[in-house]
């Protein structure tokens, strides 16, 4: 496998820093993971305390992405890495700004549960959105884990998923209209919900993208803008290569 | 060596042949020389045999040399089985090993200096969400990403395990253990602790909620109480029994609400907010309440060697030191004295309080902030008391990432103090120029 290419270097420092600034990367992912869970868990259980320190806790991101990309930016200039490397690079610059993206949506998500906590709960306790919520954690897992591992097709499989959370974000918005044509009380909660579910299939679109950074980085195809099957028939076919 | 005189012998008797063909024919240097030539091309032809097959060892069988040749072979055959023995013990003992570890039903993670993964077990990879083989030669915070996670590893202290929610399956919890051992590898091993973590939570809510409830009933009968003291009409006689009777309520009050303040402690997750906070006032505070207080030592004293705050929750904080100050005096004569200190040093901030009064054996140090925990039960109780402030401050401290210590010797005195670390220090410029700023707002 490629993954290779990341421990066999001439130079050690080269590789250390390389091999630094991509634990670097999944300690922020970690990071926002933690802020996603915790945002969906304040709204599914009223908890504004939780849902303000995920609001406020979103620097910390911040801080993360920017000492990344300056990290970045000093292999680009000091190593002038060429092929592989470039593309591990190229693919975390990329990579972080999805992560600090979904740190904002987390952040949102925080923010509007804060408010929701004070606002009376409906009677199915948010079952839907706690279930949107588990799945876009699950994917930003799973994208995270297939960078971990630079693992390819794993990354094509959760990118994949990113079609169901835009079906579940579909049926929810339909539910809340008619939750709002229902009961014109509601339609204030309704909005705020229809916020979060909005934030939530954003982060299914972050997560998606950073699955492709995974594809580009491993083999060094760049699948935007490109339909999914299209994708898996390249990476079989790159895979059948014997390794460039 | 039997086999080496018969050798020798041989080639003495293939001279003797040699010489005497020489004498008999003539050109006896040329019949040695020629003799000589064969014997050694012989040997070479065995050497060739003995090389041939020791190469291909495994496929043929031992050429069947005689003498010398033979005797080597043999041993050579002899030495090889009894590797092949010991390589099959070895295989089947590690076999074994392995096939126990696996069947662990603790996650086993062997790691590398780097933290990288070395090997894992089944119920690590199940507990985990490992892959094999991908993930060996990954490091472990690379796939358990959890921020608490990585500082555990990174902190390298490894005492307490650490609890986490696991990357999959959402509604359980994880115990996780790094054990050191060897040139800077370690084993991680993760335990579900799902089920324990559900009893305690259960217990929690249990005493929050039970305290909760008793303190109605209680509240109903202390008011009762306090108008029937107050009541001419009532027999002198039972005067005495109604004051005990206040008396055990406000104890019991007393207990329920530090019950409540131990529970809210503990169920506050995390660390404690850090507002900044004047401690040096809030001991100015207590030493003035304590000195207003009617059944007191003779001395409380406070130095303040510095004026610095501290980053923390100012109630929790008050609460703490107020429960060391309150023991302090219930535990001293009223000839003896209590000391507060308050100082900070390259370390951090400590709060000290010193008393003269009975001591504490060391045997019960340790076990002073277990709840209800006493010393002596039959003297702690009728100095009142609840029996949970150490345990109090013990929760307080530790959601301001400090600890306590104490030294006592029995009948001269003991001494609690309460460290706090560096990064809470609110330092006396810093808390001055928040001051100014607040001012000017």
């Amino acid at each position: 496998m490629e993954t290779a290419d990341l421990t066999h270097h001439i130079s050690r420092r080269f590789n250390e820093d390389l091999e630094k600034v991509r634990n670097q990367v999944l300690q922020m992912g970690g990071f926002v993971e933690q802020q996603l869970h915790k945002a969906i868990t304040a709204l599914v259980e009223g908890d504004s305390r939780l849902g303000e320190s995920v609001a406020t806790d979103d620097y910390k991101v911040n801080g993360m992405e920017v000492s990344i990309d300056e990290e970045c930016s000093r292999i680009l200039a000091l190593r002038a890495p060429a092929a592989g490397d470039l593309r591990v690079i190229v693919a975390i610059i990329k990579t972080i700004t999805d992560l600090e993206r979904i740190g904002d949506e987390g952040e949102k998500i925080g923010y509007i549960a804060s408010r929701l906590a004070t606002m009376e709960r409906p009677a199915d306790k948010y079952r839907e959105v706690k279930h949107l919520g588990r799945q876009v954690a699950q994917m930003v897992h799973d994208a995270l884990d297939a960078f971990a591992r630079m693992d390819a097709q794993a990354a094509l499989k959760t990118a994949r998923e990113d079609k169901m959370v835009d079906e579940e974000y579909e049926s929810i918005q339909r539910q809340c209209i008619t939750f709002m044509m229902e009961d014109p009380r509601a339609i204030r909660r309704a909005l705020e919900i229809m916020w979060i579910v909005r934030a939530l299939e954003r982060i299914g679109d972050h997560a998606k993208n950073i699955c492709e950074y995974v594809i580009y980085m491993v083999h060094g195809k760049d699948i935007r803008h490109t339909s999914l099957e299209d994708v898996a028939r390249q990476i079989d076919a790159a895979q059948a290569l014997p390794r460039r | 060596m039997r086999m080496w005189t018969f050798a020798l012998v041989r080639l003495a008797g293939l001279l003797v042949v040699a010489l005497c063909a020489g004498v008999l024919f003539g050109h006896v240097v040329a019949w040695l020389l020629l003799v000589i030539s064969l014997y050694l091309a012989w040997q070479l032809v065995n050497l060739n045999r003995v090389d041939h097959w020791l190469r291909l060892r495994s496929q043929l069988d031992p050429p069947d040399l005689g003498g010398v040749w033979g005797d080597v072979v043999a041993q050579v055959v002899r030495l090889h089985r009894r590797k092949r023995y010991h390589k099959q013990r070895l295989v089947q003992l590690f076999r074994e090993l392995r096939r126990s570890t696996a069947a662990l039903p603790d996650g086993v993670i062997i790691l590398s200096g780097a933290h990288e993964i070395v090997w894992f077990n089944r119920r690590a990879a199940a507990l985990l969400g490992l892959k094999r083989p991908v993930d060996v030669g990954l490091r472990i915070d690379n796939l358990i990403r959890v921020p608490e996670f990585v500082q555990y590893l990174r902190a390298a202290d490894y005492a307490t395990p650490l609890v986490i929610r696991p990357p999959v399956g959402e509604e359980s919890w994880l115990e996780l253990t790094l054990v050191p051992y060897g040139a800077g590898q370690s084993l991680l091993l993760a335990r579900d602790v799902t089920r324990q973590m559900q009893l305690e939570a259960m217990r929690k809510d249990f005493v929050a909620n039970a305290s909760h409830e008793l303190r109605t009933p209680l509240t109903v009968i202390s008011g009762y109480l306090d108008t029937l003291a107050d009541d001419p009409a009532i027999d002198p006689s039972w005067s005495g029994p109604i004051r005990d009777m206040r008396a055990q309520a406000q104890r019991m009050n007393a207990i329920i609400a530090d019950l409540l303040e131990l529970s809210r402690l503990e169920s506050a997750e995390g660390e404690a907010p850090r507002d900044p906070t004047d401690v040096p006032r809030m001991l100015e505070r207590m030493q003035r309440d304590a000195l207003a207080g009617a059944d007191r030592p003779r001395h409380v004293l406070l130095a303040l060697d510095s004026q610095d705050g501290l980053y923390g929750a100012g109630h929790e904080l008050e609460s703490a030191f107020s429960n060391l100050l309150v023991n302090a005096l219930k535990y001293t004569l009223s000839d003896g004295t209590v000391r507060m200190r308050w100082w900070s040093d390259a370390e951090g901030a400590h709060f000290a309080v010193t008393d003269t009064g009975i001591g504490i054996p060391a045997e019960h140090i340790p076990r002073l902030t277990e709840r209800f925990y006493r010393v002596d039960a039959g003297r702690s109780r009728d100095r009142g008391g609840s029996g949970l402030g150490l345990a109090i401050v013990k929760h307080a401290l530790q959601r301001h990432g400090g600890h306590m210590t104490v030294e006592s010797e029995v009948g001269k005195g003991s001494t609690f103090t309460c460290h706090f670390p560096k990064e809470r220090v609110l330092t006396a410029g810093a808390a001055a120029a928040a001051l100014a700023a607040a001012g000017g707002r």
